[in-house]
């Protein structure tokens, strides 16, 4: 306590540099994300049209568009279609991810031939992996087809996966498993690989078996990587939107409407920015209190010893 | 003193956009224009850059700095910078697009500079398709054509009369009858292709409600625009949309074609009903055995669809007169017609039209000219409402098609209509 003056000015300075270092993440966070925010959540209570008429101003139309939306069946629509898609995919898609990992964390040869081949399609553009599945899933030339037509005898034949409002969400929902699960796969192998192997080797000693090992050791292990696994998964779900535009553009009748997808409809192709902005508070409203409850129910160990 | 320069030299590093500055700042040397327009089909591209290029080398006024932009969201990306208040100088639309731009006063009009020669000389249906409130704010340097092309082999193998020129069109019956008869050929798995692998977008309103007005309906009352109930979703409309419903249903078209090449290469398609830009794939696919067929009655009379992309001025150009020199430059009867024998289009110039080899009398493609002089062809909607319109429409073409209930299916779009024309006010004028 030689100089007092000294150190609270070194914590000053630090505290400076600290408040400047965060600056361009701060500055991005705020013009690209918080400032959009404010003006969506401003634009709701106008009828803001895309094209901005210079003789008939937007109008300050108070609770209308909320009113609108609570009586709008396509959203409902799409809103169900997201939770559905939500529930499906992310159990799904978690538990495939698990077994990948779970595959490819051993000595065999080629490992990283295989991590390679699961994780590709993560690193290829959205709009790519579409369209190319978009010829799979082809009626009459499509792979898929084909090989169900093959597998059974000539049973299956014709279904037209994109354009039938029973299969369109399932296809929807195979290729996003398909595209995303190899992003988990890697996580659940990073912690995998963080289990001591002691815990196995003193398991063995005691008799157990490899699926005593699996639910006794690796998963209770893998807890906080599950946990942010099905957290991100979720909110990555929710984002859907880049297959859907591809491929059927919400339809047919509705049958893959998603928040998002009807957010740009309306506001892009309808030229009605006010009320998707409308959409888009109500959208992040319902996904921040999904991720809050999550956070509550599924609480981090943080220390593991 | 410290802070601010470490500050700044962070938003100097994050916004790179701050220190570059305006560049073209105003010296002695020719004006620049900056001109958008969409990367359409090749040949149409190179026409377009090839015309830039000349205009830029034959004279020193004015110089044209283009910007091409992607076609699938051209219309997403000029009203996002409508928004932002970021237009060039002149940039072209996406046919009836326009008139939303006209109405919200992003356009200029274009009257005061259209001399008379050129307002004589230009074919009725840009002039048409121009106008908004009397007055015109789009210039199309050419127009379009839609009717059937077909395959010339299957048609008199079926025995099916060929008619050549638009007075000597089908009959409905004579139509739905040639359906069948070619739908019978054993080379033909579809009678007729209707292009649905273009996907939901404008097509589906180009194409298709030309089908929607034969039968006697339209997308939206044309008296005052003020309303689609009764009409979209009226009797004839959806008489319309049922008969094409059917054609998919009991087989004759094609939902889901593999690709574009069903009529010209496969040959698995006797007809095909598309526009004017598959004359070069159709052309050299089926030589001798092409024939373009006037578009036959379908429900009462027969109806075709008109318009292409048009040039707009927009109001926040500081050199309009430039702008428009180079609007002029390509509007002028060689070039149209440079134009026209590139894309295969309709030139947009009387005088042009008589020299084309295409277009001109006998040439291959004249039934479009006749299509466009005799009245077949009818606008899209001359109203600000177009682009929600086309939305809707083309969403229910894709249902209905899909096999949705048509009368739920178009009430819906009705009332959604309906709706927009009442959250903009009706679309007042002034």
């Amino acid at each position: 306590m030689k100089n007092p003056v000294g150190l609270g000015q070194l914590r000053k300075k630090e505290e400076r540099s600290a408040w400047l270092f965060s600056m361009p993440a701060l500055i991005l966070l705020f013009v690209f994300l918080i400032l959009p925010f404010i003006l969506a959540l401003g634009f709701s209570f106008t009828d803001q049209r895309l094209i901005p008429n210079l003789n008939l101003p937007t109008r300050f139309i108070g609770l209308r568009n909320y009113i609108r939306l609570a009586a709008d069946s396509n959203f409902h629509i799409a809103l169900r279609n997201n939770f559905l898609f939500v529930i499906i995919v992310v159990p799904l898609q978690t538990s495939l991810a698990l077994c990948l990992a779970m595959l490819i964390n051993r000595k065999i040869q080629f490992v990283n031939v295989y991590r390679t081949v699961f994780f590709s399609p993560v690193v290829t553009t959205m709009v790519v992996v579409a369209i190319v599945w978009s010829f799979l899933y082809h009626p009459d030339s499509g792979f898929i087809n084909k090989m169900l037509n093959f597998l059974s005898f000539g049973k299956i034949s014709g279904i037209s996966w994109l354009n039938d409002t029973f299969w369109a969400l399932p296809a929807i929902i195979i290729l996003s498993i398909w595209q995303g699960v190899g992003f988990q796969m890697i996580i659940y192998l990073a912690g995998l690989q963080d289990i001591p192997l002691e815990l196995y080797e003193s398991s063995m000693m005691d008799g157990a078996g490899p699926w005593k090992n699996f639910v006794h050791i690796t998963l209770p292990q893998l807890k906080n990587t599950t946990i942010f696994v099905a957290v991100s998964t979720t909110i990555l779900a929710f984002k859907l939107f880049t297959q859907v535009w591809v491929l059927t553009k919400g339809g047919p009748q509705n049958a893959t409407i998603t928040s998002i997808v009807y957010l740009y409809k309306q506001g892009f192709k309808q030229l009605k920015v006010g009320y998707a902005a409308s959409i888009a508070i109500v959208f992040f409203i319902i996904v921040l209190l999904i991720s809050l409850i999550q956070r509550h129910f599924l609480k981090e160990e943080r220390s593991v010893d | 003193m410290k802070k601010v320069s470490m500050f700044l030299l962070v938003l100097v590093m994050v916004f790179p956009a701050f220190s570059g500055g305006q560049s073209d700042a105003e010296s002695d040397g020719p004006v620049t224009v900056d001109v958008w327009f969409h990367s359409g089909k090749g040949e149409e591209r190179e026409v377009l850059n090839t015309q830039i290029e000349e205009f830029n080398s034959i004279q020193d006024e004015v110089f044209v700095k283009a910007t091409m932009l992607p076609e699938g969201s051209y219309n997403e990306q000029v009203s996002a910078a409508a928004l932002a208040g970021d237009l060039p100088d002149l940039l072209d639309f996406d046919g009836p697009n326009v008139y939303n731009y006209a109405w919200s006063g992003h356009l200029i009009p274009m009257d005061g500079y259209i001399s008379a020669d050129m307002k004589s000389d230009l074919l009725p249906s840009i002039l048409a398709q121009g106008e908004y409130d009397k007055k015109i704010y789009a210039l199309g340097t050419f127009d379009s054509g839609l009717a059937i092309w077909a395959n010339k082999a299957y048609l008199e193998k079926a025995g099916v009369r060929i008619p050549t020129a638009v007075d000597d069109r089908w009959s409905f019956e004579e139509f739905k009858d040639a359906l069948v008869k070619l739908q019978a050929l054993p080379e033909v798995e579809y009678a007729i292709d209707f292009k649905m692998n273009y996907g939901q977008g404008e097509w589906y309103s180009y194409g298709f409600s030309p089908i929607v007005q034969a039968f006697g309906g339209d997308l939206i009352d044309r008296n005052g625009y003020k309303t689609s109930q009764g009409i979209i979703n009226g009797p004839e409309a959806v008489a319309a949309m049922e008969w094409f419903q059917s054609l998919f249903q009991e087989g004759y078209a094609i939902a889901e074609p593999a690709g574009d090449d069903d009529f010209y290469a496969k040959k698995i398609t006797a007809l095909s009903f598309v526009g004017h830009w598959m004359w070069q794939p159709h052309n050299s696919g089926l030589g001798e055995d092409l024939v373009l067929l006037p578009m036959p009655v379908m429900g009462k009379k027969a109806v075709t669809g008109m318009g292409s992309w048009c040039w707009g001025l927009t109001s926040q150009s500081k050199n309009p007169e430039a702008a428009w020199k180079f609007l002029e430059y390509i509007m002028q009867p060689s070039q149209t017609l440079f134009m026209s024998n590139g894309n295969g289009a309709v030139p947009a110039r009387l005088s042009a039209l008589k020299r084309s080899s295409l277009f001109g009398a006998g040439g291959s493609l004249e039934v479009f000219t006749q299509q466009l002089s005799t009245g077949v062809a009818v606008p899209r909607p001359i109203t600000p409402a177009y682009p929600v319109i086309t939305e809707l429409f083309a969403e229910a073409v894709q249902n209905i098609v899909n096999g949705a209930d048509v009368q739920s299916e178009l009430d819906k779009t009705a009332a959604a209509i309906d709706q927009d024309l009442a959250d903009n006010q009706g679309y007042p004028v002034k």
